[in-house]
């Protein structure tokens, strides 16, 4: 088997085992609300962290080992992840860098495009009198533990046949904000000003005409209040998703021989959508008789939600070797109860059944 | 040239990103790009020195006002000992992987490692000398102030493939690293290319077998290029370099290609390159062999590199290709090969030169026989 394709499946399934199980720190990590370094170093001790480097025995490997977990772990500490994450990413990183055990040791790489992101998290750090944080990060700069590079990995061109989508772990994601951030009281005030007026001049133009126009009449009633409720209803559910997945962690931790299937992960997306299908739909608003007819109609049907299936099945067939060898052992079988050897497939045997023999050479 | 156009440019087109993921980034200035780390980094980030603890700790507690007690604490709680999974007393073996334990990376390297095990693997010399070369020179310091690399100086990773010329190129791909500095030529990058055909002697030799190294490819052919994002650059350091990136070019006019403009290969740095990272470019000598030159990595240089300028160009992987070796006596690499020879057992023959010159000449020098006699260089003689 050819160099690069070997090196992609050996590594393919450390990186998964791998990225669930620095999901399971950090989501550990997170249960617990705190950002204290102490609080990461528990969990770290409790779990062995460190014994993650163990059982590598040639220095290459270790380098390169070294590499994959400096590389897995960067991630975390970058956006879309929440600031929480992101302090367990820099900690993991910190950890990681510093219990090592590659000579010479692999250095943290730093992209460009993502230092302003770094910064910024520094700042908040600064702010929010997060020492710890501060700490940590001021103390790998001066360990020189970071390449200023273009990219966070070395590109070869390679192009990947079956690609799998990484699916980035939702529970770290920060959750969106900006609606609350939108619609805040003084916000709704001016709106409700608004409406006022609005309304005001809405009901003078009948008056002025002297004859109703029932399409004149298309306000929203009680605008303000629905939009509120909206609002707090889109925050009530961000907070029960969360405690969602909260729960489902401890599902799983109880039958901890099994990762999240992806069957799992589908149900859920699935949960997730028909619920905000269902309340779109759910609130459809009562539309003016002269639009009666373009009435939206509930469609019952969504609520089931499709299932969605994430990444491929790859196929995998057995080498040409092995496909071979299965199928002389077969005949060989038939024969004479002894695996046919192929190299006497091709020279001329008089003590081997001829049968079996033209039965054997059909077969490959 | 490359410099006064990437200035126009706003700055934002030097950070560079992908164009497409995990594959190539979008093309950037080297030079610019550079500049814009140095801009956002505090000297002593970059700089070669490394800094005492303490100031380290004195600068903290200033800039964040922490008193000497919440110093000492932050100190207690940060420090490699918090991480450390064992009581003193009790250090685990580091070399195997320990057992009963949760982290599924163990658990799938313990099952790895156990299959493994029933068929013996020998020690590989490749993998025993894999990171060699790098280890050398890591951390080098030179003993001439003058050749340190400067700080804030740029390192590129480049890997220069061998020509493409079996179908196993799609899966394998054998090339060499080497890391250059900003401020190298690319005619130091040509020159640090070692390529069998360069050292191709062609001819037939069987009469004056000493005088076979003087007609090396690489002294009677000089002209080569690269060719990164539509610009041809040309090695013209000498009078019998012709510049033979012309007749693409003009094809390519002809044929309502964009049209690709021409630079000379010593008056470029690279800094002065405008290129994507990850991208494939190319490298053509003697005519028509082409190797694919990509440029892995650019980073600004740090601490613990090679500091000596004078190992730059530093080879830092070189693949490794099984030689062909005598047919006489199976131990020194061929180089020769003739044909029609009578005292050869195959036709053509592969012979290392002693057992050559012995087999085919008396201990005049004298030839003996009826022979063809070419010099053969083997792709494994870099080894």
């Amino acid at each position: 088997m050819s160099k690069l394709v070997r090196e992609r499946r050996d590594s393919e399934p450390v990186r998964k085992a791998l990225k669930s199980d620095f999901e399971m720190l950090l989501s550990r990590f997170k249960q617990t609300e705190s950002v204290r370094f102490e609080t990461f170093s528990n969990i770290w001790r409790e779990m062995n962290f460190g014994h993650i480097f163990y059982g590598i025995t040639v220095m290459h490997k270790k380098r390169k080992f070294s590499r994959l977990v400096l590389d897995m772990a960067y991630s975390f500490f970058l956006p879309p992840f929440s600031f929480h994450i992101r302090v367990g990413g820099l900690y993991l990183l910190y950890s990681l860098y510093r219990c090592q055990t590659a000579l010479p040791i692999e250095r943290i790489r730093l992209a460009l495009k993502d230092w302003d992101d770094v910064k910024k998290f520094e700042k908040d750090a600064v702010n929010a009198k997060h020492l710890d944080v501060v700490y940590v990060f001021q103390k790998l700069m001066f360990l020189k533990a970071f390449h200023f590079t273009a990219m966070p990995i070395q590109l070869h061109f390679n192009r990947k046949r079956n690609v799998e989508k990484s699916l980035l772990c939702e529970e770290f994601i920060e959750r969106p904000s900006r609606p609350q951030e939108l619609i805040n009281i003084e916000l709704l005030e001016e709106l409700s000003n608004i409406q006022e007026i609005y309304e005001k001049l809405k009901s003078s133009v009948p008056s002025l005409s002297g004859q109703m126009d029932s399409s004149v009449n298309l306000i929203h009633k009680d605008l303000v209040p629905k939009l509120r409720s909206t609002v707090v209803d889109f925050y009530k559910w961000q907070k029960m998703q969360d405690a969602e997945y909260r729960d489902e962690d401890e599902d799983e931790d109880e039958d901890s021989g099994e990762g999240t299937s992806s069957q799992q992960e589908c149900s859920r997306r699935a949960s997730i959508i028909a619920s905000i299908k269902s309340r779109a739909y759910g609130q459809v608003a009562e539309t003016s008789k002269a639009r009666r007819h373009r009435q939206v109609e509930l469609d019952l049907n969504t609520t089931a939600g499709p299932s969605i299936k994430t990444g491929y099945i790859r196929i995998s067939k057995p080498s040409l070797k092995a496909r071979t060898s299965q199928k002389i052992l077969i005949s060989g079988n038939t024969g004479k109860g002894t695996p046919t050897l192929i190299n006497r497939l091709t020279s001329l045997d008089p003590t081997s059944d001829p049968e079996a023999k033209s039965k054997g050479l059909k077969e490959v | 040239m490359a410099a006064s156009s990437a200035k126009a440019a706003s700055s934002s087109d030097n950070i560079p990103d992908y164009e497409y993921v995990d594959v190539n980034t979008k093309v950037f200035h080297i030079d610019s790009f550079r500049s814009e780390w140095l801009s956002r980094l505090k000297p002593e980030d970059f700089s070669h020195k490394q800094e005492d603890d303490d100031v380290f700790d004195a600068r903290f507690a200033k800039e964040m006002g922490a008193d000497a007690e919440t110093m000492a604490k932050l100190k207690a709680i940060c420090s490699l000992d918090s991480l450390c999974c064992h009581p003193e007393d009790q250090r685990s073996d580091a070399e195997t992987v320990p057992p009963n334990s949760t982290l599924k990376t163990l658990i799938q390297r313990k099952k790895k490692q156990d299959l493994k095990r029933p068929q013996k693997v020998s020690k590989n010399r490749h993998d025993l000398y894999a990171d060699e070369l790098e280890s050398l020179a890591l951390s080098r310091k030179p003993n001439d102030a003058v050749d340190v690399v400067p700080e804030g100086e740029v390192i590129l990773t480049i890997n220069v493939y061998y020509p493409a010329v079996y179908d196993k190129f799609n899966h394998n791909r054998p090339h060499m690293t080497l890391l250059m500095l900003g401020s190298h030529n690319l005619t130091q990058l040509r020159d640090a290319i070692c390529c069998v055909s360069d050292l191709q002697v062609c001819g037939e030799f069987s009469n004056t077998p000493d005088m076979a190294p003087d007609f090396i490819s690489k002294d009677h052919f000089k002209s080569a290029f690269f060719f990164f994002e539509g610009v041809f650059y040309i090695d013209m350091r000498f009078p019998e370099c012709q510049d033979i990136s012309m007749t693409t070019i003009e094809w390519a006019k002809t044929h309502n290609f964009p049209t690709y403009s021409q630079a000379k290969m010593e008056d470029t740095r690279f800094v002065d390159l405008k290129v994507k990272v990850g991208f494939p470019y190319l490298y053509c000598h003697q005519g028509d062999c082409e190797h694919l030159v990509i440029i892995t990595d650019v980073r600004l240089a740090h601490a613990n590199d090679c500091l000596d300028k004078k190992l730059y160009p530093l080879l830092t992987h070189k693949h490794r290709v099984s030689t062909q070796k005598c047919a006489v006596c199976h131990v020194f690499i061929g180089r020769w090969l003739t044909t029609k020879d009578q005292f050869a057992p195959s036709d053509p023959c592969l012979f290392c030169n002693k057992c050559f010159q012995m087999l085919h000449y008396d201990t005049e020098g004298n030839k003996l026989g009826d022979f063809l006699a070419y010099p053969y260089v083997d792709p494994g003689a870099f080894n």
